[in-house]
């Protein structure tokens, strides 16, 4: 089903907000909508990514206006709000992941930070580094040996991977500087999610599960900030969606960097189910028991809890990101998914049910609470803009299933012209006088194949093609001028088209007029020739004469040692338009 | 005893008879005599007019400075359909540039030259400068210095005692008062002197504008001519107004075509259309108006609507050489060969023998399967051959035939012949590129495939052939890039279409 036929925005939704220079630049994972004061009065807190690697915020809109705004010490990778305890009045914390850390606000004050544990790190490598130390080899070797490590397949350390990246001056400093300090290897957070810890309340407590680049998945308590469960993927996660509770049964959904989705349960720390994607998942949503994810092959995929695949449906343009849009009051679960040709599509299942048309490309999505309002839709642009809108209370969404039938495009004629009286008459001469036709034709044909030939050999023997496909030597020479005169810019573009030949030995030379033309350089050497690469070799030419008059300029290539071109371009200078000066 | 004729009588009658060198020669000698002699000074004045005489009336070419420099028109991203500049996709139903080639300026090519019709719009200034610039493709950097000043260069070389008239001496004020000298000095100055408004002050347009002002602003000769003056120095709107002006004095064809070609310059097609229907009413079945009518629909890629107009010019003059020709060539485009054919006959019935002619011909009777003329009609037109451009089109059109028929030996060698008499034929290296390809010499061929892209990068066909040829040797990325220069040049290809379609889905694969 194509955008076209399905029903666009019209009086679905009310626009509350558009501030198209509000300078937001973050993706879904960082969008959340939460309580954050405890009075019903819904915000939107946003992780943002600044630009350039500088200026990460965290950003808190009340209505339109920005009301809270702190900074970030690195980029943002995940954003989620949760109740992490029992206290009334009921007020989530905001979690940010960045990096190895997760940073807990409560009342948007920082609480608490918890930092992942550090891996394991390999015993060569750490008795390299003791070794530097205590003075016993010098930076180059330890440069060495740790190139030896990294070739081996063991996993370094960020410091020694940054020392690699060193020249040699700046490797000593950067061994002198930080030999004293023990090495830690730590890896980043990919994803994170929430997981209720025993109730499937709305204010029920979270734990928080996390993914990480070293392919593991953590859960973590929301009080004691201890690990809980560690569970360990082929692949390092890059999406998670979770649901269940943790006492009791839970699944994690994970979209993993290999293009493959896991499904974890509570029994094993191993995962249960996969689904082989035919392309990476751009975005993965849960609606009800099913998993619809959005693949960089412009496609939407439906699956089952226990990975079986549903359906499969086209969009008209590459996915920028995707949303649940869930409405419990009215019943209805939907996706929303932001398309590059700047719309947000609607879709229940497989089905279209609405499209969005955007000022921009949108870069992320929430749909939820904001405010005192149930359904709104709150979106950022790829450009830094803010859009915020309401679904309105009438609005109706119909399913509609693609209609079935055979394809537009058969009901069109195609303009075929008519056959005229005209060629009706000429194939009633062609039927009768078919031999006498055909006569004529074989002997013009020989006439004009020996005309061919004859043309052929004299141009051949004057070597005036631009193409040479001789076995020695296939070339292709290709002039072009530049220029208004009466100086002009002469490229003559060589090439060498043998397989893998390369050719030496050649040079250029011109014949013109010379009252009319001076040529700056009349002798140019060509360079070895290799194969397929074009060698623009560039020389000015002058017009000396001032009759508006032009000529031809022949160009030779020639070869060591031998009297004839092997090839000729002839090039038709263009009028000067101006004379020269003396 | 000789009885001797007035020489001024005679100068008179060779001035008629157009041997206008000899009537200037006697005027000349008239005025040695008697230099205040005004009738003699006035014929020759007339005769030298006459020598360069160019019809204003006529399409010129944009030149590059008109062209890249361009302040006057209004909106740099015009509606399709109404703006020279944007041909876009063809509203007409005309052929896809699948069946009729295109020029630079991705329009399908005319059945008749002229300027402006070859090569239009380059996209940036290194394409303007850059084009390989023959002497067939060079577009001059002004209109003017295209055309008037070289014709000016010509005037001198021939008095190389000096010119006629000594323009910076003459008293203008004076001149303006007498009628009768004052056209005829006008047009000397406009056509001859080719000095619209120079440095010295003495010129065409102050002329004009004195005269103008002699005859209380209701002369509206004058009021044309001090258009064509703006019209010259680029100022586009005072001579919209001062024809527009002349117009409401006296309804002339002259001035509607000049207003007409003054809209067409400030980019609006549509006031042009107008503009020529409302001079259609005041001189129905005018065949310049309907030809310029024909000329802007063409212009504007509606091929259908400009064979319409053709056709209601050859209505009205049945020897019109633009319209049978492009009426002709809409046909063959439009897989009706038999009947382009008749219309090239009814050319070549009416005298008109050249290699082109011949060339086409020989297509037509191909593509009708009247075999018999088809190489006879190559050879005439190989017989006369003006240059060596004509040449290679001639060859590369034998190619075309040799690969109909099957014999690919000598197609190669007509394409390299075309290639050998033109060395800037991109039609030629991307055909000789498929069948080197068809030989197996797979670096040859996308050697000559990538010089005929950069030839020509108005052409779909390189880019798209270096696309499948890069496809099949794996080169995916190159592949990818050439697809979309392809699609760029002709968005309707479905062959690029699918294949951009096929290297999506594998780069989006695991």
């Amino acid at each position: 089903m194509s955008v076209g036929e399905a029903s666009t925005d019209g009086g679905k939704w009310l626009d509350a907000h558009y501030d198209p220079v509000a300078g937001l630049h973050t993706f879904s994972s960082c969008v959340a909508l939460a309580d954050l004061s405890g009075d019903g009065d819904s915000r939107l807190v946003l992780g943002d990514l600044g630009s350039a690697g500088s200026g990460m915020k965290l950003k808190v809109y009340r209505g339109t206006v920005l009301t809270n705004e702190s900074s970030l010490l690195d980029l943002p990778a995940g954003l989620v709000s949760f109740f992490m305890d029992l206290h009334e009045p009921r007020i989530p914390a905001v979690a940010v992941a960045s990096g190895p850390c997760i940073y807990v606000y409560k009342n948007l004050r920082p609480y608490f930070k918890f930092t992942l544990p550090g891996l394991e790190i390999n015993t060569l490598e750490q008795d390299v580094w003791r070794q530097v130390r205590e003075g016993q080899i010098d930076p180059s070797t330890l440069k060495e040996m740790l190139e030896s490590l990294r070739t081996s397949d063991v996993p370094l350390s960020a410091r020694s991977l940054h020392l690699l990246s060193l020249d040699v001056e700046q490797a000593e400093q950067f061994v002198h500087l930080h030999k004293q300090q023990p090495i830690r290897r730590q890896t980043v957070i990919t994803c994170m999610g929430t997981l209720k810890k025993s109730t499937a309340d709305e204010d029920g407590v979270s734990c928080l599960v996390i993914g990480t680049e070293s392919s593991h998945v953590f859960i973590l308590d929301p009080e004691a900030f201890i690990i809980l469960t560690k569970m360990e993927l082929p692949a390092p996660p890059t999406r998670m969606d979770v649901t269940g509770q943790f006492d009791v049964e839970f699944r994690i959904t994970v979209a993993c960097r290999n293009g493959n989705i896991y499904i974890l349960r509570r029994e094993s720390d191993r995962p249960k189910y996969c689904i082989e994607l035919s392309s990476h998942a751009v975005g993965l949503v849960r609606v009800g028991k099913n998993v619809v994810v959005g693949c960089t092959d412009e496609s939407l995929q439906g699956f089952t809890q226990k990975g079986k695949k549903l359906w499969r449906t086209v969009l008209p343009a590459p996915i920028t990101t995707m949303a649940a849009m869930d409405l419990p009051t009215r019943g209805f679960q939907g996706v929303l998914v932001g398309v590059a040709s700047c719309e947000v599509l609607l879709f229940r299942h497989k089905n279209l049910l609405s499209s969005v048309r955007m000022p921009d490309a949108v870069s992320s999505i929430c749909f939820g609470r904001y405010g005192r309002e149930d359904g709104t839709l709150i979106m950022t642009t790829k450009g830094g803009g803010l859009m915020v809108k309401i679904l309105k209370r009438t609005a109706a969404f119909e399913d509609r299933d693609g209609a079935p039938g055979p394809p537009q495009a058969q009901s069109i004629r195609l303009n075929v012209p008519k056959k005229t009286k005209l060629y009706v008459d000429q194939t009633l001469r062609e039927r009768e006088s078919a031999p006498a036709m055909h006569r004529a034709f074989m002997m013009d044909l020989s006439r004009l194949r020996l005309a061919a030939a004859k043309a052929m050999v004299k141009v051949l023997e004057c070597s005036l093609t631009p193409v040479s496909s001789g076995v020695g030597q296939p070339l292709k020479i290709n002039a072009v001028v530049q220029g208004l005169g009466p100086a002009f810019k002469l490229t003559l573009n060589v090439q060498n088209t043998a397989a893998c030949r390369p050719v030496m030995d050649l040079a250029i030379s011109f014949q013109y007029d010379q009252s009319l033309y001076r040529v700056r350089t009349p002798f140019l050497r060509i360079p070895l020739l290799v194969p397929g690469i074009i060698y623009p070799l560039e020389t000015f030419v002058d017009c000396t004469s001032d009759k508006g008059v032009s000529d031809i300029i022949k160009v030779f290539v020639l070869h060591g040692g031998r009297s004839a071109p092997l090839l000729t371009a002839h090039i038709n200078m263009p009028v000067s338009e101006g004379l020269t000066l003396n | 005893m000789e009885v001797t004729m007035d020489p001024l009588f005679i100068a008179w009658s060779y001035f008629r008879r157009r041997k206008l060198q000899q009537c200037s020669d006697i005027c000349s000698k008239i005025l040695e005599e008697n230099p205040y002699d005004q009738a003699a000074w006035g014929l020759k004045t007339c005769a030298l007019t006459e020598m360069v005489y160019i019809d204003e009336v006529e399409v010129d070419q944009e030149g590059i400075a008109e062209m890249m420099l361009d302040e006057s028109s209004i909106a740099q991203v015009a509606r399709p359909g109404t703006s020279l500049r944007l041909p876009g996709t063809s509203q007409g139903g005309g052929p896809t540039p699948a069946v009729r080639p295109m020029t630079h300026s991705g329009r399908p090519i005319t059945g008749f030259v002229r300027p402006s019709t070859q090569s239009g719009r380059p996209g940036t200034m290194e394409q303007a400068i850059k084009t390989p610039r023959t002497a067939s493709t060079a577009r001059p950097v002004t209109s003017a210095s295209g055309r008037f000043i070289r014709l000016g260069t010509a005037s001198m070389l021939t008095n190389p005692e000096g010119p006629f008239i000594n323009l910076s001496r003459l008293n203008l004020a004076k001149y303006s008062q007498k009628p009768s000298l004052s056209r005829t000095l006008f047009e000397y100055i406009f056509h001859h002197e080719n000095d619209v408004k120079n440095v010295s002050g003495q010129n065409a347009l102050d002329l004009a504008a004195q005269a103008t002002e002699q005859a209380h602003f209701k002369d509206w000769w004058w009021k044309v001519q001090l258009g064509k003056c703006y019209y010259r120095l680029g100022l586009y709107r005072e001579a919209e107004k001062q024809f527009r002006s002349a117009l409401n004095q006296q309804e002339m064809v002259d001035t509607y075509l000049y207003l007409a070609k003054v809209y067409q310059r400030l980019d609006q097609p549509i006031t042009a259309l107008n503009l020529f229907k409302q001079g259609l009413d005041h001189f129905p079945g005018e065949v310049t108006l309907l030809t310029g009518i024909a000329r802007i629909h063409e212009a504007m890629n509606n091929i259908t609507s400009a064979t319409e107009y053709y056709k209601d010019v050859l209505k009205q003059d049945n020897t019109h050489v633009e319209a049978i020709a492009c009426i002709g060539s809409n046909h063959f485009y439009t897989d009706q060969p038999e009947i382009a054919l008749r219309f090239y006959r009814r050319l070549l019935q009416m005298g008109v023998y050249n290699c082109q002619l011949y060339n086409n011909l020989a297509l037509c009777c191909f593509y009708a399967q009247q075999y018999d003329m088809t190489l006879s009609s190559f050879e005439r037109a190989l017989a006369l051959v003006a240059n060596d451009e004509e040449l290679a089109d001639v060859w590369y059109n034998v190619g075309h035939v040799a690969v109909g028929i099957g014999d690919l030996t000598l197609a190669y060698q007509s394409f390299k012949l075309a290639l050998a008499f033109n060395n800037d034929h991109a039609e030629a290296y991307n055909n000789l590129a498929v069948l080197e390809l068809r030989r197996g010499h797979i670096q040859q061929s996308k050697a000559l495939l990538q010089t005929a892209a950069s030839l020509a990068p108005h052409m779909y066909e390189p880019h798209f052939n270096l696309s499948i040829l890069s496809e099949k040797i794996g080169d995916l990325q190159s592949s990818y890039n050439a697809a979309q220069k392809s699609e760029d040049a002709f968005p309707e290809h479905v062959d690029t279409q699918q294949l951009l379609k096929q290297l999506r889905q594998h780069f989006s694969e695991l």
